[in-house]
């Protein structure tokens, strides 16, 4: 006698319904994991350093109204952030202070630049112009 | 063999929209405040990841709690995985509303460090969070259906007495005005408008305005919180959706002014561009109170 084969009809996987929801849910783990990872990577590069700051001039000196604009930018080149950074302008003539300014910035973090601008009644070019930060806090 | 994969329906994801549109507006009238703080942006600034994780965590699990009792979603209660689940959404729409918000009002530009930036974002999205997740209990949908032939509810226009369109009116704008003032009050008299008034440029303010009427729209015709079905119902030209939000945008706006002036931020010799851009910068906490007011009063 021939042996009979028995063929299993193929089983139906049952369709995977993915319901709005879920999908939603996908996408928002996927926006939480991203900032959990950012918060990860910005302590595991984040260095000890203290705040460095340094200061230059940002563009050309150019008079208004009998003026001269000195254009200066901060950046912090260092670790931490600083708090009340102090800038200070000094105008010298033979060695001598001729004029001076100050300025404050309320935060600088970890390599971030600020722009501002030192107005002089003498023209800077007529004499040795220094520009510094003078201190700053830690927050 | 591959499995079959069933998408969503069109239906399924109105409802989906529904609950984001409503996460969003009480996320927003949570969380506005907060961001107009100056010193909320500079703590974001000196926040240390791990104080950021934690406040994460912290966030996440008082949105967990109040998603148990309240949430977002018209389903109700809901079990703990539900909760769980919608806390990880809230937390992430918290986060998407704040980035918009930081951008827009240029707390966070290409010049930002990323450091500083994600710390800001985790600092303002937490009010945010817990907007999403009071959005159903703080203008909750009411339950029972307004009954189109009952006495209470307004006829189509035509049938409207003039008298009744009038006080349907100046119950609006009162109720916008109340709004705008109880959230405006707290942020005008502050240093914060001048500073970003000074950070933000002419397309950056038409962003402004249109974050202001779209938020106030969903607020108030989508959301699905209170007592919006009678709102769509409502005849008059007033409460024609657009023609209302625009309406109580303007209203908003002259609220604003006034607070702007009150407190002596603005004077009348101030150039008007200085008002103009001050007014809409304060005009977007204002409209989204306005909103709120509308619903509740």
């Amino acid at each position: 006698m021939k042996p009979v084969t028995q063929t299993k009809p193929p089983r139906r996987q049952r369709p995977l319904h993915l319901s709005a929801e879920s999908v939603t849910f996908a996408i928002a783990s996927l926006i939480v994991a991203i900032l959990v990872g950012l918060v990860l990577f910005i302590w595991a590069t984040q260095s000890n350093e203290d705040p460095i700051l340094a200061v230059n001039r940002n563009g050309d000196i150019h008079a208004e109204q009998g003026y001269y604009y000195v254009p200066f930018s901060v950046t912090n080149i260092g670790g931490g952030t600083a708090e009340a950074v102090e800038i200070v302008a000094e105008l010298r003539r033979n060695g001598e202070v001729e004029e001076e300014g100050q300025q404050q910035i309320d935060f600088l973090s970890s390599q971030e630049e600020q722009e501002g601008v030192f107005i002089f009644e003498n023209d800077p070019g007529q004499g040795e112009l220094t520009l510094r930060a003078s201190g700053y806090r830690l927050p | 063999m591959a499995r079959r994969i069933v998408f969503p329906t069109a239906e399924a994801w109105q409802f989906e929209l529904e609950d984001f549109v409503r996460a969003i507006s009480g996320g927003f009238l949570f969380g506005i405040p907060l961001l107009y703080t100056m010193e909320a942006w500079w703590i974001g600034s000196v926040t240390e990841p791990p104080q950021m994780l934690a406040l994460l965590g912290v966030t996440y699990l008082i949105v967990f709690l109040l998603n148990r009792t309240d949430g977002f979603r018209q389903v109700r209660p809901d079990s703990p995985r539900q909760a769980a689940m919608d806390s990880v959404e809230a937390l992430a729409i918290a986060v998407l509303c704040a980035v918009l918000m930081l951008i827009l009002l240029r707390q966070i530009t290409p010049a930002t460090p990323l450091g500083e930036a994600i710390g800001k974002i985790v600092i303002e999205g937490m009010p945010f969070a817990l907007g999403v997740a009071l959005a159903r209990s703080i203008l909750q949908e009411e339950t029972e259906d307004p009954s189109p032939a009952g006495p209470a509810s307004p006829g189509p226009l035509h049938s409207l007495e003039p008298k009744k369109v009038a006080k349907e009116l100046l119950k609006d704008i009162g109720a916008t005005l109340v709004g705008a003032i109880i959230i405006g009050f707290s942020i005008a008299p502050t240093d914060e408008i001048p500073m970003l008034e000074a950070a933000i440029s002419p397309p950056w303010l038409l962003a402004m305005l249109a974050t202001s009427l779209v938020l106030s729209y969903c607020i108030v015709f989508v959301a699905g919180f209170t007592s919006q079905r009678q709102r769509r119902q409502q005849a008059g030209l007033f409460q024609r959706p657009l023609t209302e939000t625009v309406i109580t945008y303007l209203v908003s706006l002259l609220t604003a002014a006034c607070m702007l002036w009150f407190f002596h931020r603005l004077g009348l010799g101030d150039p008007w561009f200085l008002w103009f851009k001050e007014t809409l910068i304060l005009g977007l906490p204002a409209t989204l109170g306005g909103a709120a007011g509308r619903l509740v009063l």
